[in-house]
């Protein structure tokens, strides 16, 4: 003890607590425990998601500090947290951003593992408490939506709560112990965020321990090679074999390529919320504002493509078995199977049913992202009518342009690709329609178009239908009756040769 | 120790990219949530905002939009203010909506004030009203106006309502969906990106325009094609 460097210092301290706490002749086996030699880049997501979570918790915590949990200041305390507090817009741009990375990383450790069929002997509690995991996150991250508390969170929860309210006979109970009562108000808000940040994170830590603990326990899987089946009769004793012979620590061998892969991953994090900054607020949470265009977040993007395109007649009964035949489904998978091949090449059945659901779920989150289910609603007063449009029409074709803004078209339609897409473009609408077919469709409305005959009078309605007519492209003919060589009567325009019907008759 | 050495250099490591981000850049960052200015009313920027979410669709520039162009000068010559807050607080004629609190819209008077007096500074080029002729309708004999509509206006909107190369204008449709505030504004302020000239421009037979009260007879007249119900249309 002659000399006092600070790095004796500190050995003497770590010393002093081994001798009382045995943490290092706890953790020191943890970190050089035997993995396979060959599980290389494969095995780095499930620390990636791992490391995700714990950076969920810490900004988690931050925010807690600031954020109002009340249904008339959270809105504004969002604001505050972006505008006022130093690196606050940060803070709540990694805590989204991480959390959807935490979700991207989480599905793809569970397509290795699936892929790799690593769930078979003796990994199946492995697999099932990761499924719990999956649940608990996907939950965290849907209150979590609603901590922004804005019109994508009161919608959001508008659908969750019609859900529930579908469930026979317990619907109405069951809304009630979602909402917090009959309606969101702010009973809602503070039971979300009991949930976000007490009751799930709490879950969701003693899962991450039990899936942990279960991994020291059974190992890391190897990869597959085709032909070396797993047999559970004898497939412990050769795996400790093959590592005792073959095995490399986990640290530092593999938790390297680890630290590396989360090192990539947070700087990417970072410049993600650098970039893109924070998720919403987006607009305040009034159900009388009806000019929104509430979408969810981007895990469950494709449930609601899913269900925007189901049958009406099937809604009811999908969205209340689909999720329980899910769970079941997941929960069983290693109990289907959990002998024999692990490779994909000699599974190619399992990696068919794998890329189909990568497929539909990429597919219908697309569809969720950019199907334009919701009209533009001031399109009737924001996007002019196009001067091309205008130019050379009659007095009364241009009235029927007004009646075409008046009767608020565009904010289904567009011109010029300008406006609503809930209905085809009109550009070139007279090429497809005749006039009397145009005035039917207005009148009676088809499909999702609305019935406009008691809304509009004669005088607006023949104006409209005159406009219309003009909408094609120059050189091309307007539409006609199948079988007829003439063209139904229609408002020419000026300096056109008119059929001897139209000219005159109104 | 080489394990705490490691942690060291990483803790460092991570603290001065975080030092150096606080200080350097964290408040330019492309991510940073802009601060969502609202604009006061009557400025400007004010006036824009609201004209482009709430009356553009119709009335834009040039050719574009299908009412009367607000974004050019021409009408700022044929309309006063006090008509402009009218026109958005009641609404005008058949087409245009009311924007005022008695209607359910969304503007107050002194609001509807300001986006007129916004909308002259921006696009009225410093021009006051015409003198020489009033915003408003004035009263004018029909049958003075039918002898003014065939000699001045026939030659492009066709007589005896035959059209002509600029289209009807007393098509009882037509008629039926435009008022007579619509048809004096429309004659007084023309819409020259389609040809249309304004009252006292230069056109066909007519090398000096109309006189005001050419104006109001024609009007008076195409006001007498009006149908008054619908009875009288046969579509």
């Amino acid at each position: 003890m002659n000399q006092t460097s600070p790095s004796r210092l500190i050995g003497a301290a770590v010393d002093w607590v081994e001798a009382r706490t045995g943490a290092i002749a706890f953790i020191a086996p943890l970190l050089t425990h035997h993995v396979p030699r060959n599980a290389k880049w494969w095995y780095v997501f499930g620390s990636a998601t791992l490391m995700f979570f714990t950076i969920q918790i810490v900004t988690g915590v931050c925010l807690a500090t600031l954020y109002a949990p009340s249904a008339a200041e959270a809105w504004e305390s969002l604001r505050y947290i972006d505008e006022q507090v130093p690196f606050g817009w940060m803070l709540r741009a990694l805590h989204g951003w991480s959390s959807n990375a935490m979700v991207v990383m989480m599905a793809i450790h569970m397509l290795q593992v699936f892929l790799h069929a690593s769930y078979k002997f003796p990994r199946e509690l492995n697999w099932v408490t990761g499924v719990f995991l999956l649940f608990t996150v996907l939950a965290l991250a849907f209150t979590g939506q609603v901590m922004r508390w804005d019109q994508d969170a009161y919608w959001g929860l508008g659908i969750g709560a019609s859900i529930a309210d579908r469930i026979p006979v317990f619907g109405n109970q069951v809304r009630g112990l979602l909402l917090g009562g009959p309606i969101i108000g702010g009973e809602t808000l503070s039971r979300f965020f009991a949930l976000h940040v007490f009751v799930l994170p709490g879950a969701a830590i003693g899962l991450v321990g039990l899936h942990l603990a279960l991994i020291m326990k059974n190992g890391i899987s190897e990869m597959p090679k085709p032909g070396e089946t797993v047999e559970p009769a004898t497939y412990r004793e050769r795996y400790e074999k093959r590592m005792e012979k073959d095995g490399v620590p986990f640290y530092p061998d593999a938790a390297q390529r680890d630290m590396v892969f989360c090192g990539a991953c947070l700087v990417l994090l970072v410049v993600l919320a650098a970039v893109y900054g924070p998720f919403g607020p987006g607009g305040q949470p009034d159900p009388t504002l009806i000019d929104t265009n509430p979408r969810p977040d981007y895990p469950f993007l494709w449930i609601f493509g899913a269900v925007s395109l189901l049958p009406p007649a099937s809604e009811t009964a999908v969205m209340l078995v689909a999720p329980l035949v899910g769970v079941l489904v997941l929960v069983a998978v290693p109990f289907l199977s959990n002998a024999g091949e692990r490779a994909p090449s000699r599974r190619p059945g399992m990696v068919l049913i794998a890329s189909l659901a990568v497929m539909a779920i990429a597919a219908l989150t697309w569809e969720g992202k950019t199907s334009p289910w919701s009209p533009v609603m001031d399109g009737w007063s924001a996007l002019p009518t196009p001067g091309h449009f205008i130019d050379g029409r009659t007095p009364l074709q241009v009235q029927g342009a007004n009646v075409f803004q008046f009767a608020q078209c565009r904010n289904c339609h567009s011109l010029d690709g300008l406006g609503g897409e809930r209905g085809p473009a009109l550009d070139a609408i007279a090429t497809r329609m005749t006039p009397d077919q145009l005035m039917r469709q207005i009148q009676q409305g088809d499909g999702n178009m609305p019935a406009f005959g008691r809304n509009l009078d004669s005088a607006q309605m023949t104006a409209l239908v005159s406009f219309l007519t003009t909408l094609r492209p120059d050189f091309e003919a307007p539409a006609m009756i199948p079988g007829a060589q003439l063209p139904l009567p229609v408002r020419s325009m000026p300096g056109e040769v008119t059929t001897p019907v139209a000219a005159g008759t109104r | 120790m080489s394990v705490l050495r490691v942690g060291f250099i990483v803790c460092a490591v991570v603290m001065c990219g975080a030092s150096v981000l606080s200080t350097a850049a964290c408040d330019r960052l492309p991510g940073r949530p802009a601060v969502e200015a609202v604009a006061a009313e009557g400025t400007a920027e004010w006036t824009t905002q609201v004209f482009n979410t709430s009356c553009r669709g119709c009335h834009a520039q040039g050719k574009e939009g299908s009412a009367v162009p607000l974004m050019d000068s021409e009408y700022w010559r044929a309309a006063t203010d006090a008509q402009v807050v009218r026109a958005v607080l009641e609404g005008q004629g058949v087409l245009m909506p009311a924007f005022g609190p008695a209607a359910g819209g969304p503007f107050t008077p002194s609001q509807a004030n300001a986006l007129a007096s916004g909308m002259r500074a921006l696009w009225g080029g410093g021009l006051k009203p015409s003198t020489a002729i009033s915003g408003t309708v004035q009263a004018g004999s029909a049958d003075r106006g039918k002898s003014v509509f065939e000699t001045a206006c026939a030659s492009c909107h066709g007589s005896a309502g035959s059209g002509g190369s600029a289209g009807s204008v007393t098509d009882p449709m037509y008629l039926r969906l435009i008022s007579d505030q619509g048809l004096w504004t429309a004659v007084v302020a023309g819409r020259a990106a389609l040809g249309s000239p304004a009252w006292n421009m230069p056109m066909p037979n007519r090398p000096s325009g109309l006189a005001s009260a050419e104006v109001a007879d024609v009007v008076a007249y195409l006001s007498s094609l009006r149908p008054r119900s619908a009875s009288e249309l046969k579509p």
